[in-house]
């Protein structure tokens, strides 16, 4: 064992010195995660604000309302930031040149078309570019209408015998309490924010590069002549194979636990729970190394372990969902991506996320220590060969 | 030609390597069907009901919602199935249609349903077009309501007596257009662009971790053995760029015709869309080129070629839409040949624009690939006759 | 039997179908320097992995100081300083980084370890570029950091496999210098070369290896005695040497003949008897000889009388 760490320390100072190791390990993936946290910096925090204009032509109650029932509590929520324009001229330019999202047109006589039962119509010109903007914008428009239809069915239906009454009864049902209501109730999540997303999908897609600079190091040094050295030295030669492994194993871990701090101070990320984080990596490392173990064991030299190794990290960080999210995709998709420590590593990530405490990732741990057993095994059995003469 | 064999000999050493048939081709091909398979064909979110079959009235409710073009509906079957669902992120949003809620709303009472999603800004989306949903039959309910409290009739008849009302008063029409009053474009959503994007990110990614090759062609003293011979630098550099270009064009060929023809994936006007890809490649054999000659260590240059490769992609817009990124940053994404070859797309592919409409666009693709070049090409003279 | 530092009995060694290693059996006592002398492709190397426990012969048996040797021992590996024929150093560590590494391998406590790893970097002349990083050193530096690494723990037998292959002459000159003294200090020494010079100068006794045998074993002197009181002719000429070679070695008095660096050597039975008939037969073989060499049989004679083949191809 002190053969091992003896080692692995030798192979911990070199890597030190190598700059491709300390590139991939730690800046490589802080800064895509700086990136994408940037460049989702409004989605994550669903601090997208729409901007929106209103050109009312009406001038009536029912423009009002619209502007009171519907726009009002929308800029209260700070879901949209409204700008009302004199002429639709100015409406139309907003929307076009990208200023608004969309803009809302009430066109004249709307009011009086309400209450008189005739035909009405709101007008939504949208920014082909902002399509969500122009939905929400035109979603926003349809509330309201549904609304005021409601109103017009009441009275229709409850048969007015004259004006008076009438607008009696809008009042009446204009005022009373909507019949089906929807209460929000979306308590703790379990998706990560994409901020802290991007940094842990990151984070462990690249967690794979790192280990790989451990055990494919028996393949270079084999190359080298330095295995043969150690082989002749009076050391058992497994202890050459738990240095290496050993190796990849720090790695893994140093790097993954300097990007958790680095994305959560710098960044913002929220990786949760200390315990089950740590859990989580420490597991994710294993398997990491045991795949990547497998991959050097296959190849005949260390370039085309890497290569092969590259190949391997890409296509299961795809699978993972670590560079999008492969939930929506169902069926063989969804199935496959179970198979990959990257879903299990996110989704124990994203179990913590809803404030749950260590306990939460024991499952998804779980299954990331079984697939390192599994690929371990089998990485074991020919491990032999490695190191044998 | 001399640069035409020079071209010739590094393609057939790049393919020996088995491993990078798959890099080249595969893999980008893999991505496009883990897109296509994650957002479907359409972009319409997927949205969750439970308890929608209870009665009637619920049912109605659900066929409200799933004739709604924007989004999709998975009827599920209870509340801890949704939940469970929203909570993976297999639907978007999930709404909960109480058990009670025909014989609630039957008895006048107010129903309530439940609603939960993700905080981020498709969640909005949905949770407007649900509203919208809503409001129609709540307003019915309402109306029903009305005519009870008004008439005295028994709620049942009051019910049919409303949506006897309805079907006679004239709806609010709501109408979404563009500015100019022409027909608002399909498809919209975050990720109508995903292959394009993707192209755009592969081509440059391939070019940039090519560059190890060039390096590596300087170690093993290649570079300078051609120099030995009656070859001039200048012949040299030409066939190294015409072989990467080959290779970058092919790529993108395969993408565009694998995607368009398994995925059913739009490009858009063809001479636009040939000419902002070839600019395209352009930009990445050079940025490929500058990499391999400004670096010296192969392993070096990968991670660097990683870093660039996906951050500059992610900043241009190939990961996360340019769309909802803060204005800020918008601006900064300019920086990147990304954004302004993602931008081309956009007009090709949302706006139906043609060749007329990128000219533009390319023109800022080509001034890059130019800049990227002599760059290259300067540094590279200097290391080889160093 | 007990003062012998090595000793390798019925080495047997196959890989596919090439028997590399047939029945080598040798001793070596303490602080003799012994050589193994052949050809390329002879099986010394095998020969050596085996004898320090990299690989495993097929059959045989290997001790080293009284300890039996195997892939997995660890006593006898103690007792062994491996410098093997290609570099085997770590070029991203300081040469005194490379001997720490290996000391504390070794088994050699911290405290000594830092002591004997600045000795060793004096006996190999690297003190002043201890802390420079391997890869910046020049092919002959590198050569004695490779021998350093072996002579770490202080090995009762110090293996070299073909340690001046490939290495300008003042380097070499300044290797073979270092094993004298070490010989001298009175390390036992086992010493594999295709260069007869080295082998002559450094050995105490010499094996003769070739095609996996070993085809004789001796002091100098006991090797060349084997030879027998032939001497060694070496016409030099143009013409068809080979075929006036072949008509040589016709000849009753001529025990064999090759064709070496544009010359017919012979190893003859007594030259001055012989000489004219030499010269008649290879002239009229077709040979015009332009100078003739006549001296005692040497290593590379010898290895021509046992195998019929010229030690350098």
């Amino acid at each position: 064992m002190h053969t091992a760490l003896l080692i692995a320390g030798k192979d911990l100072r070199q890597r030190i010195r190598d700059r491709s190791a300390i590139l991939l390990a730690f800046v490589v993936p802080f800064v895509l995660a700086a990136i994408f946290g940037l460049t989702l910096h409004d989605v994550g925090n669903g601090t997208v604000t729409f901007s929106f204009a209103l050109v009312d032509q009406d001038h009536g109650p029912a423009a009002r309302a619209f502007v009171a029932n519907v726009l009002a509590p929308v800029e209260k929520q700070g879901l949209a930031h409204v700008r009302t324009e004199p002429t639709l001229a100015q409406g139309r330019k907003d929307a076009d040149s990208g200023k608004v999202a969309a803009t809302f047109v009430i066109p004249a006589g709307f009011s009086a078309a309400v209450a008189s039962g005739g035909p009405a119509e709101v007008r939504v010109l949208g920014n082909v570019d902002e399509g969500i903007g122009s939905l929400v914008a035109h979603s926003l428009a349809q509330s309201y209408a549904g609304g005021v239809d409601g109103v017009r069915v009441a009275v229709a239906a409850t048969g007015p015998q004259n004006p008076a009454d009438a607008r009696r009864l809008a009042a009446l049902a204009g005022a009373a309490p909507r019949a089906v209501t929807i209460a929000d109730v979306s308590t703790t999540r379990k998706e990560l924010d994409p901020g802290t997303f991007y940094a842990a999908g990151m984070a462990v897609f690249f967690l794979f590069f790192t280990v790989q600079f451990g055990v494919v190091s028996i393949l270079d040094e084999r190359r080298d002549g330095t295995l043969a050295r150690m082989f002749a030295a009076p050391i058992p030669r497994s202890a050459v194979l738990v240095g290496k492994l050993l190796t990849s194993v720090v790695l893994g871990i140093v790097s993954m636990t300097v990007l958790a701090f680095a994305t959560h101070f710098v960044l913002g990320a929220h990786w949760g729970s200390p315990l089950g984080v740590a859990i989580l990596i420490v597991c994710g490392v294993l398997a990491a190394t045991a795949v990547m173990a497998l991959v050097a064991t296959l190849a005949k030299t260390p370039e085309q372990a890497g290569a092969w190794g590259s190949m391997v990290a890409l296509v299961l960080a795809m699978l993972g969902g670590s560079f999008f999210s492969v939930a929506q995709a169902g069926g063989v998709i969804a199935a496959l991506s179970l198979l990959t420590p990257h879903a299990w590593f996110l989704r124990g990530l994203g179990d913590l996320a809803g404030g749950a405490g260590a306990g939460a990732v024991l499952g998804p741990a779980a299954a990331i220590l079984a697939f390192a057993v599994v690929t371990g095994g089998i990485a074991l059995t020919r491990m032999g060969r490695l190191i044998e003469p | 030609m001399k640069a035409l064999t020079i071209a010739v000999n590094d393609l057939r050493r790049l393919f020996r390597d088995r491993t990078n048939v798959f890099f080249f081709f595969i893999l980008p091909m893999l991505i496009i069907l883990l897109l296509g398979a994650a957002f479907g064909g359409s972009d319409r979110a997927r949205i969750g009901v439970a308890g929608g079959t209870g009665g009637p009235l619920a049912l109605a409710l659900t066929h409200a919602l799933e004739a709604q073009p924007s989004v999709r509906v998975d009827r599920l079957g209870s509340e801890g199935s949704l939940r469970s669902a929203v909570a993976r992120g297999r639907v978007e949003a999930g709404l909960v249609i109480p058990a009670g809620y025909d014989t609630d709303a039957r008895a006048g009472q107010t129903v309530r349903l439940r609603y939960f999603a993700r905080p981020d800004s498709i969640a909005q989306q949905l949770r407007a077009t649900i509203e919208s949903v809503v409001a129609g039959q709540s307003g019915l309910l309402g109306a029903a309501r009305l005519v009870h409290s008004e008439r005295g009739t028994p709620f049942a008849a009051a019910l049919t007596r409303a949506t006897a009302a309805a079907a006679t008063v004239p709806a609010v029409r709501v109408s979404l257009s563009a500015p100019d009053g022409t027909a608002y474009p399909e498809s919209q959503g975050s990720f109508s662009n995903g292959a394009s994007t993707q192209l755009l990110l592969f081509i440059f990614l391939t070019s940039l971790t090519g560059s190890a090759r060039l390096i590596e062609a300087r170690r093993l003293g290649i570079a300078r053995r051609m120099l030995s011979t009656p070859t001039s630098v200048r012949t040299i550099l030409a066939g190294q760029t015409l072989g990467r270009l080959g290779v970058a064009l092919l790529q993108a060929l395969i993408i565009i015709a694998g995607s368009a023809l398994f995925f059913g994936v739009g490009w858009g006007d063809p001479a636009g869309t040939a000419v902002v890809v070839v600019a395209f490649c352009l930009v990445g054999v050079g940025a490929g080129m500058l990499l391999g000659s400004a670096l010296s260590n192969e392993e070096q240059a990968g991670a660097v070629a990683i870093l660039l490769g996906l951050g500059l992609a992610a900043l241009g817009g190939s990961m996360v839409p340019l769309e909802v990124f803060p204005p800020a940053v918008k601006t900064i994404a300019h920086l990147t040949p990304h954004a302004w070859g993602n931008d081309a797309f956009s007009s090709l592919l949302k706006h139906g624009g043609g060749l007329g409409d990128v000219l533009g666009n390319v023109g800022v693709l080509l001034a890059f690939a130019a800049v990227l070049i002599a760059a290259a090409t300067w540094r590279l003279r200097r290391a080889l006759t160093a | 039997m007990n003062d012998s530092v090595l000793s390798c009995t019925g080495l047997r060694k196959r890989f596919g179908d090439v028997q590399a290693v047939n029945g080598i059996s040798f001793r070596i006592a303490a602080g003799e320097t012994y050589g193994l002398l052949g050809p390329n492709g002879a099986g010394k190397t095998t020969t050596i992995s085996i004898v320090c426990g990299l690989l495993e012969p097929d059959a045989g048996a290997v001790e080293v100081a009284g300890a039996p040797m195997t892939t997995r021992s660890v006593a006898a590996k103690a007792a062994i300083g491996y410098v093997p024929q290609d570099l085997a150093i770590y070029p991203d560590l300081t040469a005194a980084e490379n001997l720490r590494f290996f000391a504390r391998l070794y088994g050699i406590p911290s405290a000594q370890a830092r002591e004997r790893v600045a000795e060793v970097l004096e006996v190999v002349g690297l003190a002043d570029r201890g802390d420079d990083q391997a890869q910046t050193y020049s092919g002959g530096m590198k050569r004695r950091l490779n021998i350093g690494i072996g002579l770490l723990h202080r090995p009762r037998l110090l293996v070299l496999d073909e340690p001046t292959v490939g290495v300008d002459p003042q380097s070499r000159n300044a290797i073979l210098e270092s094993v004298e003294r070490l010989a001298g200090e009175g390390m036992a020494v086992l010493y594999t070369t295709h260069y007869m010079e080295e082998a002559e100068r450094l050995c105490d006794r010499i094996g003769i290896v070739d095609l996996g045998e070993l085809e004789a074993e001796g002091t100098r002197a006991e090797l060349v005695a084997l030879v027998g009181h032939h001497d060694r002719v070496l016409l030099q000429g143009v013409g068809d040497l080979d075929a006036g070679a072949h008509a040589c070695a016709e000849l009753e008095a001529v025990r064999a003949a090759s064709v070496r660096d544009g010359a017919i050597e012979l190893i003859v039975d007594n030259a001055r008897e012989v000489l004219v008939e030499l010269l008649q037969t290879a002239a009229a073989a077709g040979v015009a000889v332009g100078g003739v060499e006549m001296d005692e049989p040497d290593l590379e004679a010898v290895f021509l009388h046992l195998t019929g083949k010229a030690l350098r191809d």
